[in-house]
């Protein structure tokens, strides 16, 4: 048995937060926000809202997609970076609040290849007969954790909050054609997030911490952009191989790194078109674990792939770890 | 096409610090009592870090020892999983820090973030790349240092005087005879009650997820809470029913049960639900009296200690169950 998308949905919050408005607290021009980060407009959550909240929006379309009920969810996989509350994990909400039966519900953490983490998992849980449809959600609210103030300035315009989520589903022919997974620690302080941390003594977070920002993701974007250049081409290319898929089969391919321009270049230095890109932060800034589930629901509803298409998907971030998939629509 | 072929635990280690904290050195804490700790817990002591060191840090230690134990080499691995809910850091994932200390690159490392199922939903996980010919040998660890993340007086008693730190790890592999390693998996999950035992902040539906108000001072947000009634009647309830799911999709009753090692939430858990499936006490282990509640890393310290104390012999089924914060629970049968 292999697995195959049944159905896919996007969420992306409506509340739009232009440079304009990031500008002022940033202490700096939106011309300068736009050349550094390449966003122009993000979009923020309600306060009240997490990780669980706006997958669940786009879990109901993938379902409605699929023509199925929550109760034909038999596991549920959710990738986030910002999940609702420090534990349990936002699985466990979204069950709850699609009303699915008391199926597994998997929490996974592996940043900006989350999402793809998640997918080979469900893939591999259809193939060895331990489930047959399957969510997988990736959703992030990166608003609440990053830093509004000048200090913030480098890192905040990048990210966005929003989910997307595939449901996959038992299938003699196969849907999910490739996963490739790798990490490698070598640096991994260039994406980083101290606090809280369970190896601080006495208390993992306290107010010292919080005073010195260090709670605050740290990205060294410079010092990523050269491996991520030179990875994603690579592992794009070893899922192709894997596949056995050439690059004019590819209909789409989705390059998900913080940095669009850098996405796109790689994309292309991976021998694919430029208009069969999409680097997935060109929208609405960068959602670790959301922002390839979200551009393929949303390529599929502008009716850029369709069914029987070949999409590939690659990501690099922080761990580091990056990965790639290809999949037949 | 690759055949199905099961997967088995290959090696198994454990580690936890070295201070020794018992019920006697809390009671300098807070207002509880040894008596109090052992009527509702079972527990004795538990451990605790003496100096900075984080879940992978405990973890690599126990990895190591569960490597040599499988004969597998750490570059040799497919894939490295860490459970935690008390990560070394907020990102990256733990698993990132452990593959850095074991030294090793290539493969990829991620965390399942399943609290006190964490162990038995890392197994599904581990168990469905193997049979799939998706990895070959794959590193499990649970892992977690809970002291550093409880509140230590009066006030988080409840929950503070349950939780130790500690690691377990486990390497599996391919077992090509059907009837032998991991039998089956089978995790559940229920969210309507996330909030009967959780810890709330950093909250990432907050705005901002965290501040100097809900750090600092009595009621702080970032430690656990818990409704301990309400988590022991689900958890006897929930533990006896997906043991009975486990032993159903194989074909077998309780009685069939060598040993029964449940996650030490709490000894009169245990006792109940091992009562429940009329399980003699010899068949059911526990090692919760020196440990405390260690959560993901609870499973895999007991499995190895029941292992080298001999109890479980080739033959022998075991069955590992879980339950905990989500709610989540989960149950494995494995033919040793």
């Amino acid at each position: 048995m292999r697995s195959t998308i049944l159905g896919c949905g996007s969420y992306l919050p409506p509340r739009a937060v232009t440079n304009d408005h990031l500008a002022g607290m940033l202490a700096t021009s939106p011309g300068e926000l736009g050349e550094r980060s390449g966003v122009t407009s993000r979009r923020q959550a309600e306060d009240g809202q997490g990780a669980s909240h706006l997958a669940s929006r786009a879990a109901e379309q993938a379902l409605a997609a699929a023509q199925l009920g929550p109760e034909a969810v038999d596991l549920i996989v959710f990738a986030t970076m910002t999940p609702d509350i420090t534990f349990p994990g936002s699985g466990c909400y979204l069950q709850d609040q699609l009303g699915c039966r008391t199926v597994g519900a998997i929490d996974v953490r592996a940043q900006c290849a989350g999402f793809l983490v998640a997918l080979a998992m469900a893939d591999r849980f259809i193939r060895a007969g331990k489930a047959e449809r399957v969510l997988v959600a990736g959703a992030e609210v990166h608003s609440a954790a990053l830093d509004f103030s000048p200090r913030g300035a480098a890192v905040t315009p990048y990210f966005g909050d929003g989910a997307g989520v595939v449901l996959l589903g038992a299938s003699p022919a196969p849907g999910v054609l490739a996963t490739v997974l790798h990490a490698d620690p070598d640096g991994l302080e260039r994406f980083w997030c101290e606090f809280p941390a369970s190896r601080h003594r006495p208390t993992r977070l306290d107010v010292e911490a919080l005073r010195a920002g260090r709670h605050f993701y740290q990205v060294d974007a410079e010092g990523m952009h050269p491996q991520a250049e030179r990875i994603l081409p690579e592992v794009i290319g070893e899922a192709l191989e894997c596949a056995d898929v050439t690059r004019e089969e590819v209909a789409l391919l989705i390059v998900h790194y913080l940095d669009h321009r850098i996405a796109r270049r790689a994309g292309r230095a991976a021998g694919i078109a430029d208009d069969r890109i999409v680097a997935t932060a060109e929208v609405a800034g960068h959602m670790a674990a959301a922002g390839i589930p979200i551009a393929l629901a949303d390529a599929l509803a502008a009716g850029r792939v369709r069914r029987g298409d070949v999409v590939c998907t690659g990501a690099f971030g922080g761990g580091m770890a990056w990965g790639a998939a290809v999949l037949r629509l | 096409m690759s055949e199905l072929v099961n997967s088995r635990i290959l090696g198994l280690g454990h580690h936890v610090p070295d201070r020794v904290v018992t019920n006697a050195d809390l009671t300098r804490l807070m207002d509880t009592s040894d008596e109090w700790i052992q009527q509702r817990t079972g527990i004795r002591e538990r451990r605790y870090i003496s100096e900075d060191c984080g879940a992978a840090d405990l973890g690599v230690v126990a990895a190591r020892e569960a490597l040599r134990s499988a004969g597998v080499k750490a570059e040799d691995l497919d894939l490295i999983v860490l459970g935690t809910l008390s990560p070394d850091v907020d990102a990256p994932a733990s698993a990132s820090l452990l593959q850095r200390a074991l030294g090793v690159r290539g493969m990829p490392a991620f965390d399942v973030r399943n609290q006190c199922s964490g162990f038995l939903y890392m197994l599904a996980v581990a168990d469905s790349f193997i049979r799939t010919g998706g990895a070959r040998h794959v590193l499990v660890v649970g892992a977690e240092v809970h002291s550093t993340g409880i509140d230590l007086s009066t006030v988080g008693r409840e929950v503070a005087v349950i939780f130790g730190d500690g690691a377990g790890a486990a390497v599996l592999g391919p077992e090509p005879d059907p009837r032998k390693g991991v039998l089956s998996t089978h995790l559940h999950s229920e969210g309507k009650f996330a909030e009967k035992l959780m810890i709330e902040v950093p909250s990432h539906r907050l705005r901002p997820r965290v501040t100097e108000a809900m750090v600092d001072g009595p009621g702080s947000r970032v430690f656990p809470r818990m409704e301990g009634r309400y988590v022991f009647k689900h958890a006897v309830t929930r533990f006896t029913e997906v043991i009975h799911e486990a032993l159903a999709a194989n074909h077998l009753t309780p009685a069939e049960i060598d040993l029964l090692i449940p996650h030490q939430a709490n000894l009169r858990i245990s006792q109940l639900v091992a009562m429940g499936l009329e399980l003699p006490e010899e068949k059911v282990f526990n090692n919760i009296q020196r440990y405390g509640n260690t959560t993901a890393a609870s499973v895999p310290i007991a499995l190895h200690e029941a292992v080298t104390e001999g109890r479980v012999r080739p033959g022998s089924l075991v069955c590992l169950a879980a339950f905990g914060a989500g709610f989540t629970w989960a149950a494995a049968l494995l033919r040793w």
